[in-house]
């Protein structure tokens, strides 16, 4: 992550995302008919897709469309019951191992943060790397330090978590999620829970981050950044994939009746 | 969607491989399930096997016959001194514990609900009485209590034949309390069914009173009118109860009829049983996890209380099965159950409902006793009750307090601005969301209170752990007298625990 | 615990708000009028409870400055209530163990940051309601002319003090250790000054008591100073170097020493283990080198990143060596380490690392075998104590001994409940819960009882448990159902997404427990488990009805049998009843202040 060129990204026109060419990209995550049930209640019937190395995926939908029951399932958050997850070759089964691997390969960003409370700030970033990595703290507390200053609040490594605002909460929760050096991120709707005027802050880290040319996943209703930063939008409805396609796509002439319905609700 | 590319493929090929056991979450979850139970069961197993060995080494045998034999002991106080069998000794201790029970419940309740208010009182004379009451006592431990109490009773004057203060009607002295005495005679069981039917009957008063209600709009006051039928019932039963001893033949008749029952029967009922509650239940619980489009998604866990479910059915029958001292002992108390209630109905026609009785000291040796007519409470009843009612009243007294200061002050400032008074408000609005606060840690101080008044062992009075340890000191049966201390106790919780959490359900219900 | 355990913030870190609550200061009258009769039936309670308050003081007082009370039989018996029969010549032991506790004390004092500013006009108050009530007591006692005198005079002044302290500047404050010291030094001072007279009992061939008039022994009033010292001066020395030694390490160490220090109070000085230097050096320390050598190379590789679950195998293959060496005969100590290089074993991928993480894991592993083979050897080791009786503790100091084992075995057991209460696999809910339920469903009588009686039935050939140790272990079990539920109410208290964002970065369920989870649900559940510490304590007095010589059993059994003070029960349960009231509403005190600063600092 250190290697990110943020001077460069900040003059530089944003290129425009969904021109890339990522057909011989490798494939990050792989969804094969995914199925999940809550006892009576299917939340997931069938969702299919496959996500690119450095793309990036903005995932809409109304509430409760199985959204992030989806993600969730990426990492094993959730156990889906029928179909195949296979993430960068790892087939997310039983076993153990591969649990293990996908979760440290996975980076994943909350809705409510969930920090730490009773660990500082850095100990937040630093604690998973020193026990899941294996590193040792000298440096994994430098990497905290210096992914702290990726995210924009060096100077808050000493507080606790309770003492800053939602928006900077958030962005320790990335910097925390990065620090497992992840191949792909995943975010949970994580403006949905912050006052508006820090949704910003949130969104300029996620956007250099897909700058940087990390795989993200992302739940969102940040319309504005679908638009700016997606290589692809998928629209899901009653846990199911309604509608795939680039931002231009999916803004301008959707396909399908209910995207229709639910933009015209959304940008109403 | 984009077309599967050669990585993917190969990804594909990478993953089709079999989980080695050793890596798979569920195996290994399960193999560590399966481990420590059988650590536990190896180690329950070990200890009950060396038990045996170590019970049999010195020719102790562990069976239950001394319920049945004269205990040889005689007992402070209760429904029966000189109980003919240890079982019976053991059933006087029980009385006598729940007797405590009870009435400390009852004061402890009254007084804590004192205290918590005074704590909350304006008045800052009260307010401190409350909080030095609550300090002192709950700060230390009851048992020094107890005994504290029993030690400065026991320095009231000795019993001697002429005992005031009034001498004949009540008796204070270092053996306790003794007053004039109402008790239930012969006559009792047969009037008791003359009210029960006027207890029917007032049902059925009530419920015409209060549809005369709804009809007519006009004050009807059912609830008066129903004890009035009660006590008309009452009344009229203490003279016309000698007509129903026909019960008494119907239950010996009845009791004939489970003698006769064969020892297979109940095995085979209650096996049935045990297999159809666990066949309902699983399917009950198949039929919850189908999904709407019949779809069937069983996890690890499922499969587990399935299984266990059935397990448990299997054990029950087996049990059943082999062990036929089980079914016969359900007969025969079946039976006894059904003679005695004959027994109970076998008074005479001129048998009394109730009686009474004056108090009286005897002198059978060198020292004067109270006898047996008059109602006594003894030193060791007194000093227990005194003990857990105070001691638990500190602690009955801050829940009270806590659950009154945890509802929301806007909602007595709502009451204000409706327009109801302070004690209208207090009344309607506060205490009845304070209860529903209250209620489950007063059952906890309930169910502390039943198991502290154990600690009676302590000043002799007779409670089931006293009991129990005179008896099986005169029998040596140690181990069979703690199992039923255990049994005896467990059921009180639970019995505590179950009208606790019905309240608990019905206030939760009757606030939506 | 890691360091990680360090970084957490302690109760010391907490900014401290000094400022107490204002309160609108009324004149008297006003007060009074507001506070006592705002209303007719106010007045009337006002009037009842007066009267009623009257009643009991005047009882009370009556009782107690009554001149046929025998207060000689628990101030000669003072000694034998604290420890029982512990030999007089050897009774230095006892007052070192004293000092010890009261250097701890002082540190932790000074470590932590206790102690805070009182107003002196807040004092002046409460002088002044002492002085009233001296007043009271001097009308009300039945003294004769001379005491009351005596009391009136002391009330004056006292009344008096308050009075001048009222005068204060409105801003002058004191700190309530000064107070402390203050009234302990005074207590001090008039060991010296004032004849109390002689008491004590002295248990010669034939037992002897001692109740003269005239200066107090030597005996009490030396060590009490140099105890008064010691405290005074370890407290002085801890401010002047407080500022050079990091608090966080200070607060570690300070921790494991009070955690330690019991044992090796016990088991080294009170107890006086008498070594057969020839057995250990042939059997105990081979065995502790042998088990530090094999077992820290085994761990040292077990937490290699890599490892994998062929670690996992190899922790289950020691458990079960550990547990089926119950098959064969050998050793104990062997068996509890074969078992307790298991629990290591299987924790092992939780804590491994890089080489400076797992050499520290290793070492670990060495001190814990060194402190539990010592203690093994030590509890087997006959005493030197020549104590009359079973048992070289009696009285308070068992009662405290028993408490202190009680919460040290109970507190780790009951989180292991909580947490298998709380686990995702139903068998450990289904053998936790029944357990809970089980013991909380019986009065703790019932299980002392079973313990006192039974164990012996349960024990293989040869084995053999002391009472006092089966009892304890009763005891332990009982505190730990009712621990396990506070706790279980800590662990629901930390949400789903705790949970799930510790699995997110790819802990194992054992670092998420170890890291995240416990370190918030026993913050959440500090009050009720030190209501859990009171109550324990208070049940200690329960060793009375099985007969063991507790604090309750010497002043209720033993004390009241002595010729000489027949019938003083009463008296002497008082005495008890106020060293329990004492400790008890102290620690509840201080877990509603500990909650207060807690709660400030969270979230």
């Amino acid at each position: 992550m250190n290697d990110m060129d943020t001077d460069a990204r900040t003059d530089a026109e944003p290129p425009a995302r969904s021109e890339r060419d990522l057909s011989n990209a490798a494939d990050m995550i792989v969804c094969e008919e995914i199925c999940k049930w809550y006892g009576d209640f299917q939340a997931l019937e069938g969702v299919s897709a496959t996500i690119k190395e450095q793309e990036v995926v903005v995932v809409l939908g109304p509430s409760g469309s199985g959204k992030s029951t989806w993600i969730r399932c990426i990492n094993r958050l959730e156990q889906h019951q029928e179909g195949r997850i296979v993430v960068d070759g790892v087939e997310l089964t039983n076993d153990l191992r591969n649990i293990e691997k996908v979760r440290s390969e996975v980076g994943m960003v909350f809705q409510q943060f969930n920090l730490f409370p009773h660990l500082k700030v850095r100990d937040n970033v630093s604690l998973a790397p020193i026990w899941v990595r294996k590193k040792p703290k000298a440096e994994a507390e430098e990497q905290a330090q210096a992914l702290l200053e990726l995210v924009g609040i060096p100077e808050q490594a000493d507080k606790f978590p309770g003492q800053l605002s939602g928006g900077q909460q958030q962005r320790v929760a990335i910097a925390r999620a990065l620090a497992m050096e992840p191949k792909i991120m995943l975010f949970d709707e994580p403006t949905s829970a912050l006052d508006p005027e820090m949704i910003k802050e949130v969104l300029d880290v996620m956007k250099n981050l897909a700058l940087s040319g990390m795989t993200m996943m992302v739940v969102t209703h940040e319309m504005g950044f679908a638009k700016e930063v997606a290589d692809r939008i998928i629209f899901m409805e009653e846990g199911q994939i309604v509608e795939v396609g680039t931002p231009e796509h999916f803004f301008t002439n959707p396909t399908e009746d209910r995207t229709k319905l639910f933009l015209s609700q959304i940008l109403a | 969607m984009t077309a599967p590319t050669n990585q993917a493929s190969s990804t594909h090929e990478a993953v089709s491989q079999r989980v080695p056991l050793w890596r798979d979450a569920v195996v290994v979850k399960w193999m560590t399930q399966v481990t420590l139970l059988t650590l536990v069961l190896a180690t329950l197993w070990f200890l009950a096997s060396q038990a045996g060995d170590n019970l049999s080494a010195r020719d102790i045998d562990i069976g239950f016959d001394f319920l049945e034999r004269p205990p040889d002991i005689q007992l402070s106080e209760g429904i029966d001194t000189h109980p003919a069998t240890g079982g019976r000794a053991l059933w006087v201790g029980m009385v006598n514990t729940l007797r405590m029970a009870g009435a400390g419940i009852i004061f402890a309740t009254l007084l804590g609900v004192v205290v918590g208010l005074s704590r909350l009182s304006n008045n800052w004379l009260i307010q401190r009485l409350g909080t030095i009451w609550v300090e002192t006592l709950r700060n230390v431990p009851l048992l020094v209590q107890i005994i504290f109490y029993s030690s400065v009773l026991s320095t009231l004057p000795r019993v001697g034949l002429d005992t005031g203060p009034i001498n004949g009607w009540l008796h204070i002295s270092n053996k306790g309390l003794s007053i004039p005495r109402i008790f239930i005679a012969d006559g009792f069981y047969q009037w008791a069914v003359v009210v029960l039917l006027g207890a029917i009957g007032a049902r059925y008063v009530h419920k015409r009173r209060v549809h005369l209600h709804n009809e007519t709009g006009a004050n009807t006051s059912p609830i008066l009118w129903a004890l009035g039928t009660i006590v008309v019932f009452a009344i009229v039963g203490l003279f016309i109860h000698p007509a129903f001893s026909f019960i008494g033949p119907i239950m010996g008749a009845i009791a004939g009829l489970l003698d006769s029952l064969p020892v297979i029967l109940p095995q085979v009922v209650l096996s049935a049983a045990a297999i159809f509650f666990a066949a309902r239940w699983i399917r009950g619980f198949l039929a919850d996890r189908r999904s709407a489009v019949g779809h069937l998604a069983l996890s690890d866990d499922d499969y587990f209380r399935i299984i266990f479910a059935a397990t448990a059915a299997l054990i029950a029958v087996a049990i059943l099965s082999m062990w036929s001292g089980f079914s016969s002992w359900l007969i025969n108390s079946g039976t006894d159950l059904f003679e005695v209630i004959e027994d109970k109905f076998n008074a005479d026609g001129a048998a009394r409902p109730f009686d009474a009785m004056r108090p009286d000291i005897v002198k059978p040796g060198k020292f004067a006793n109270y006898g047996t007519s008059g109602l006594t409470i003894t030193i060791g009843f007194a000093a227990v009750f005194f003990g857990v009612v105070f001691y638990t009243s500190a602690f009955i007294g801050e829940i009270v307090r806590g659950g009154i200061l945890a509802v929301p002050k806007g909602q007595i400032e709502a009451a204000s601005a409706v327009g109801l008074s302070r004690a209208q408000s207090l009344r309607h609005i506060v205490l009845p969301q304070a209860f529903r606060i209250i209620l489950p840690p007063l059952g906890n101080q309930y169910l502390n209170l039943t198991k502290n008044t154990s600690l009676a062992i302590a000043v002799g009075y007779s409670d089931i752990v006293q009991v129990g340890q005179t008896v099986y000191n005169q029998t040596g049966k140690t181990l069979p007298v703690v199992a039923i201390w255990m049994l005896f106790y467990l059921a009180c919780s639970l019995t505590i625990s179950v009208i606790v959490n019905y309240y608990n359900v019905r206030l939760k219900l009757v606030e939506r | 615990m890691s360091e990680y355990g360090a970084d957490t913030p302690t109760i010391g870190d907490v900014p401290r708000i000094v400022t107490p609550p204002v309160e609108p200061h009324l004149p008297p009258r006003q007060w009074l009028a507001k506070n006592l009769f705002p209303s007719k039936l106010n007045t009337l309670l006002t009037i009842v409870a007066s009267l009623v308050i009257l009643a009991i003081v005047r009882g009370l007082l009556g009782f107690i400055f009554n001149p046929i009370r025998q207060w000689n039989a628990t101030a000669v018996n003072l000694r034998l209530m604290m420890t029982h029969a512990y030999p007089a010549d050897q009774y230095v032991r006892v007052w070192v163990s004293v000092a010890v506790f009261l250097v701890l004390t002082s540190l932790s004092l000074v470590v932590w940051r206790v102690g805070f500013r009182i107003l002196l006009r807040k004092l002046a108050k409460q002088v002044i309601a002492g002085g009233v009530f001296g007043l009271l007591v001097s009308v009300l006692a039945p003294f004769s002319t001379n005491a009351t005198l005596i009391w009136l005079a002391v009330s004056a002044g006292v009344l008096a003090i308050g009075l001048g302290l009222l005068r204060a500047p409105e801003e002058a404050t004191i700190s309530s250790l000064t107070l402390v010291v203050g009234a302990s030094s005074l207590a001090a001072a008039s060991l010296w000054l004032i004849p109390y007279g002689r008491h004590s009992f002295v248990p010669d061939r034939t037992p002897r008591i001692l109740a003269e008039p005239g200066t107090v022994a030597i005996t009490t009033k030396l060590p009490w100073t140099i105890m008064l010292v010691i405290a005074v001066a370890t407290y002085a020395v801890g401010r002047m170097l407080r500022d050079r030694i990091p608090t966080k390490q200070a607060q570690t160490v300070l921790l494991l020493t009070w955690f330690l220090a019991p044992l090796a109070l016990i088991y080294l000085v009170l107890r006086d283990p008498d070594f057969d230097m020839a057995h250990v050096v042939s059997t105990d320390i081979p065995i502790f080198l042998v088990f530090a050598a094999l077992g820290s190379a085994t761990l040292f590789w077990l937490t290699r990143p890599d490892t994998g679950e062929i670690g996992r195998v190899i922790a289950m293959v020691i458990l079960f060596l550990g547990f089926g060496s119950f098959l064969t005969p050998m050793r104990m100590v062997i068996r509890i380490l074969l078992i307790l290089l298991a629990m290591f074993s299987l924790a092992a991928p939780t804590f491994s690392g890089d080489r400076q993480t797992r050499r520290r894991y290793a070492t670990t592993w060495t001190v814990v075998t060194l402190f539990l083979c010592w203690l093994i050897t030590a509890i087997n080791t006959p005493s030197t104590v020549d104590v009359p009786g079973e048992f070289f503790m009696g009285g308070f100091s068992l009662t405290l001994l028993v408490a202190f084992f009680t919460l040290i075995i109970s507190f780790p057991l009951g989180v292991v409940l909580a947490l298998a209460r709380t686990s995702t696999m139903p068998v450990f809910r289904l053998l936790a819960t029944t357990f809970i339920e089980f013991v909380r469903g019986i009065p703790l009588i019932t299980i002392l009882i079973f313990f006192s009686v039974m164990v012996p039935l349960f024990l293989p050939d040869g084995m053999d448990l002391p009472e006092l140790t089966a009892v304890t272990i009763g005891y332990a079990l009982f505190a730990s159902a009712y621990l396990a539920e506070n706790v279980r109410g800590g662990l629901q208290s930390v949400t789903r997404g705790q949970h799930e964002a510790a699995e997110a970065v790819g802990m194992t369920t054992s670092q998420k427990t170890v890291f995240i989870v416990l370190p918030q649900a026993l913050r959440v559940a500090i009050p009720p488990l030190v209501g859990q510490v009171i109550a324990t304590f208070k049940e200690t007095s329960l060793l009375y009805i099985i007969g063991l010589y507790d604090l309750l059993f010497v002043a209720k059994a033993l004390v009241p049998n002595q010729t000489e003070f027949m019938g003083s029960t009463r008296e002497n349960l008082l005495f008890v009843s106020v060293i329990y009231w004492i400790i008890a509403y102290n620690l509840s005190k201080a877990s509603q202040r500990l909650e207060r600063r807690v709660g400030l600092g969270e979230r």
